[in-house]
């Protein structure tokens, strides 16, 4: 019952500022894929930066990409869209502002860009939510002075960027042992070949290669030979991956809001996606003891800063 | 009318491309949870944390020494005495001293199942043979008592095996072996893997005309299945069975009381494991196994010595079956506190006839808790408190208390000081053996009457150990002091008619082993180990020289040194040297006024081949290149052995 009036209220809430919409220009519209509590986290970062920096509260509408599709409000200033899914549909739909897509990894945007011939550009740029290879290879060579071989394995979707990240890791003195996992390939002879004298395995993010199906056996299998696994969320780290670095949702919504006022004041958006300069870095403790590594998730952060000379 | 049809489009499209977004990255991957694995119970005890001395045998320790079974794998480690001779039933291994044919005081675990056999007076030697060499991922050996942890029959110490894990088997494998002394060795695997399970089945042999001068073919074929189920929930589903039938040729034409004959020894096993994280913190562990023992060993005794033309049976066949189920918990709060603590139940039925003059299962039921506790007081302080209450339906409750404390001194450096109480009950022999032998319906002898008054033996544990791991020398070094006392040893009193199975000697086993691991270079790996024993008579108890007496039974040397040494070659050829020097005992069947040394020395060179896409490897190995030294039995010699093994590994 409370639930129906929520959503009642939301609707008519919302039905309001759509109206209200048709008569005054919002400044940003935030346009999210879902409503779960990621896309919540990094809009509400998002408008509070926003507020923080004189930007009404009023003056931003929020909504979820299958309303947006339903109402079409009065083009905004700016569009921030949260999630592949929103920024698919703003990307056919050409709304008619910029767009800056955000929460989303370089290949989603990067597909999406394929799929719906638009160009990456000031008027449709993005916020990556995977990590640079460099700042990956760069928190590696700290964690692990004496690692020489890093394991990675591709998903179909992942193995183009392999010249790249073979580039970053010769340049940060890694040697890379890869192997890609097809379509209809068994994962297994894969992870074998990478394992094979590794001193760490680095999980790069696709869904065939690492999911809730496969990582039990990827994490016991690098664990039982001693490889320890640098992944790219903290729910891996939680799993048994030693340690990871990831821009969290705020995180996102901080640094998409910095580029949204950025707009608002007459700039443009970078005319090509940009990754989050802020991070956090994960440890597992337990994991980290039992490898006996002393790892400390805050010196590694610091450290890593001082390389990147952020603040 | 078209904007309706604009939308569907676009509907349509969207679609797609969510379909797409099924097998393509998205914020999904980074924001969704993933089930716990590395959970509290999979991540193991640092060694420099664990309470007592660990000497680990890796897979390619173990394929590099070419041992082809784990008893002859465990005369490398400090303190163990090893005999390759089947016949008392497989080779033997003990810790700290072969006290009688069988070695009962250690416990076997195989993948956490107790494999220790029912049948022979809880003799580890049948476990030892149940898993072909090359499905073991690691042995750790505790050398040490740890019935706190893994129950009475760790009395000395515990020889875990762990089996390879299936995802790491995929693929066919196949061994061959074939050398002198008839050694014929085989095995496939194959492995296979479907949704979120796999799978393996390996099928082996190991055969060989066994030692000189007993009646030796011996023929060990296995076959075992493992399956780990891994469904999404992070639940972890294991199952494994296997069976084992063992041939050996035992006795002595000449010898009417120990005929030659061939005899078969059987088993079986079934073990369902399941677990389950209930949080980052805790687990819950449930496991379930059976197992079942056949033997046969029967041959006609000859009355012709009393002037009659006809025999009688000597028979000591018979069954035995074993069920466990155990319930174990995991927690721990930070890395300050862990604890483990759970229950067993365990029933042993013994069935036999010829030895216990009854058709009636002889039935053992234990209830056991357990629980330790990991304690971490200051960063370079870590308390083991541990203990485990056992109740027998025949020995009587007892508790087995361990206090150990490792001190990280400075990195790499860890002291440890401790002392443990462990209990071990008589076994099902020890208390109702009743062997008796009749002809024509006339009882001639009852060879063996066990009283039923013996109690459990026990042994009060003190040691101080170091472990200190040098990465930048390359230098691992574990050094275990220790003092043993041993009171009401349950012997075989073989001077009353009938025999009879009673508490006698108290004694003491002190001394000093160390293990000294040495990588100085890439390529080469030097493992040297020496274990002095000293064994001191405190109190005769009823008879002298039973077990231990000066001059007399000696059930270890008192310094046995070993040194492995693997050795890359150019060529990536693989080069063992292993050498052992044990000083003078007393082997199991000389009697106790014998005593003999040994030294062996074993070599391998093995070479890595491709055989199209397959991966293989041809060894040539030498084992014991000196002479043939006593083993077991004065009649009974291991003689140089040479055999060549080719691993396709797909």
């Amino acid at each position: 019952m409370l639930l129906r009036l929520r959503n009642l209220f939301a609707g008519v809430w919302l039905t309001f500022m759509v109206a209200m919409g048709a008569h005054a220009q919002s400044a940003v519209v935030i346009v999210s894929s879902d409503d779960g509590a990621a896309y919540g986290a990094a809009a509400q970062a998002l408008v509070q930066e926003l507020e923080r920096g004189g930007i009404s509260r009023y003056s931003i509408l929020r909504m979820k990409a299958s309303e947006w599709r339903d109402a079409r409000p009065q083009p905004p200033r700016l569009y921030v869209t949260l999630g592949t899914e929103a920024a698919d549909l703003l990307a056919r739909l050409v709304p008619g502002a910029p767009v800056l897509c955000a929460l989303l990894p370089r290949n989603s945007f990067e597909a999406i860009l394929l799929h719906t011939g638009r160009k990456v550009s000031s008027q449709f740029s993005a916020l990556f939510l995977d990590q640079p290879a460099q700042r990956q290879f760069q928190l590696i060579r700290l964690a692990f002075p004496a690692a020489r071989r890093v394991g990675v394995l591709w998903g179909p979707d992942a193995a183009k960027d392999g010249g790249d990240w073979r580039t970053q890791a010769q340049a940060a003195g890694f040697q890379l042992v890869d192997a890609e996992v097809g379509k209809q390939e068994l994962l297994f002879p894969a992870l074998k070949q990478v394992l094979d004298g590794t001193d760490l395995l680095l999980a790069v993010p696709s869904p065939q290669v690492y999911n809730s199906h496969t990582i039990q056996n990827i994490l016991l299998t690098s664990f039982r030979a001693n490889v320890p696994m640098m992944a790219f969320s903290p729910a891996y780290v939680r799993a048994g991956a030693l340690l990871a670095v990831y821009v969290t949702p705020s995180q996102v919504g901080v640094q998409a809001a910095q580029l949204a006022r950025a707009v608002l004041e007459g700039k443009t958006l970078p005319a090509s996606g940009v990754y989050s300069n802020d991070f956090h870095i994960s440890v597992n403790e337990h994991v980290a003891h039992s490898l006996d590594l002393a790892l400390d998730e805050q010196d590694l952060s610091r450290r890593l800063r001082q390389r990147e000379a952020l603040p | 009318m078209n904007r309706w049809i604009v939308w569907c489009a676009l509907l349509a499209c969207s679609a797609s491309v969510l379909a797409d977004g099924m097998t393509g990255v998205s914020e999904r991957d980074f924001l969704t949870e993933v089930p716990l694995v590395l959970s509290v119970s999979r991540l193991p005890q640092r060694l420099d944390d664990t309470p007592g001395a660990v000497t680990v045998l890796d897979r390619e320790f173990i394929r590099l020494s070419g041992a082809r079974d784990v008893a002859d794998l465990l005369r490398l480690v400090p303190g163990f005495q090893t005999s390759m001779s089947f016949e008392s039933i497989a080779p033997q291994a003990s810790y700290h001293g072969g006290f009688s044919s069988y070695s009962n005081r250690i416990q076997v675990l195989i993948d956490g199942r107790s494999a220790y056999s029912a049948y022979f007076i809880g003799s580890v030697e049948p476990g030892l043979q149940s898993v072909a060499i090359d499905d073991i991922e690691r042995i750790e050996v505790l050398r040490g008592s740890n019935s706190a942890a893994y129950g009475a029959r760790a009395f000395l110490g515990v020889i875990n095996i762990v089996t390879r894990d299936p995802a790491d088997t995929q693929g066919t494998q196949l061994g061959l072996s074939t050398g002198n002394n008839a050694i014929g060795d085989a095995r496939a695997s194959v492995g296979w893997s479907a949704d979120k399970a796999n799978f393996r089945l390996a099928l082996d042999r190991r055969s060989d005309a066994g030692l000189a001068g007993s009646n030796g073919a011996n023929r060990i074929d296995r076959l075992n299945f493992r399956a780990g189920l891994r469904p999404a929930n992070g639940d972890d589903l294991e199952l494994r069975l296997g069976t084992m039938t063992l041939n050996a040729g035992k006795g002595d034409p000449n010898q009417v009381d120990n005929l030659a004959r061939d005899t078969r020894y059987g088993s079986s096993y079934l073990q369902f494991d399941w677990r389950r994280s209930l949080d980052q913190d805790q687990d819950l562990a449930l496991s379930y196994s059976h197992g079942d023992e056949t033997y046969r060993d029967a041959f006609p005794y000859s009355l012709q010595a009393l002037g009659i033309n006809d025999s009688i049976a000597i028979d000591a066949s018979g069954a035995s079956r074993s069920d466990a189920l155990t319930l174990q918990h995991t927690w721990r709060r930070g890395l300050q506190l862990r604890m483990v603590w759970g229950a067993e139940l365990r029933r042993e039925q013994v069935v036999s006839k010829p030895i216990y003059n009854t058709d009636d299962a002889l039935v053992t039921n234990f209830a056991r808790l357990f629980g330790n506790l990991e304690w971490r007081p200051e960063k370079e302080l870590v308390l083991n408190a541990g203990a485990m209450a056992e109740h027998s339906s025949t020995g009587g409750s007892s508790l087995a208390p361990r206090l150990m404390l490792n001190w990280h001194l400075a990195d790499g450096q860890t002291l440890r000081v401790g002392a443990s109480r462990a209990y071990r009950p008589p076994s099902t022999y020890e208390q109702f053996a009743d062997v008796r032998y009749s002809w024509n319906g006339h009882l001639l002898e009852v060879a063996t009457l066990a009283s039923g008054k013996v109690q459990p033996e026990s042994v009060f544990s003190r040691e101080v150990g170091y472990l200190g791991v040098l990465p930048q020398l390359g230098l691992n070094l574990d050094v275990r002091a220790f003092h043993e006392r041993i009171d009401g040893f349950i012997t075989q009193i073989n001077s009353t008619r009938p025999k009879d199975y009673a508490n006698t000697e108290n004694f003491s086993i002190h001394g000093l082993e160390y293990q000294l691991k040495w990588q100085p270079w890439n390529g080469t790996r030097i493992m040297f180990n020496q274990a002095y024993l000293n064994f001191s008579l405190i109190d005769h108890g009823i008879e002298n020289g039973l077990a231990v007496d000066y001059g007399n039974a000696l059930p270890a040397p008192r310094l046995a040194s070993t040194l492995t040494w693997f050795q890359k070659l150019p060529g990536n050829l693989d080069l063992s040297i292993m050498h052992q020097d044990s000083g003078t005992m007393t082997p199991q069947r000389t009697g106790h006024d014998h005593q003999a040394a040994m030294t062996r020395t074993d070599l391998r060179l093995a070479a890595p081949l491709r055989l199209g896409a397959q991966r293989a490897e041809l060894a040539l190995v030498v084992q014991n290149l000196g002479s043939p030294y006593m083993d077991a039995d004065p009649a009974y010699a291991f003689q140089r052995r040479i055999f060549v093994t080719i691993r396709l590994d797909q």
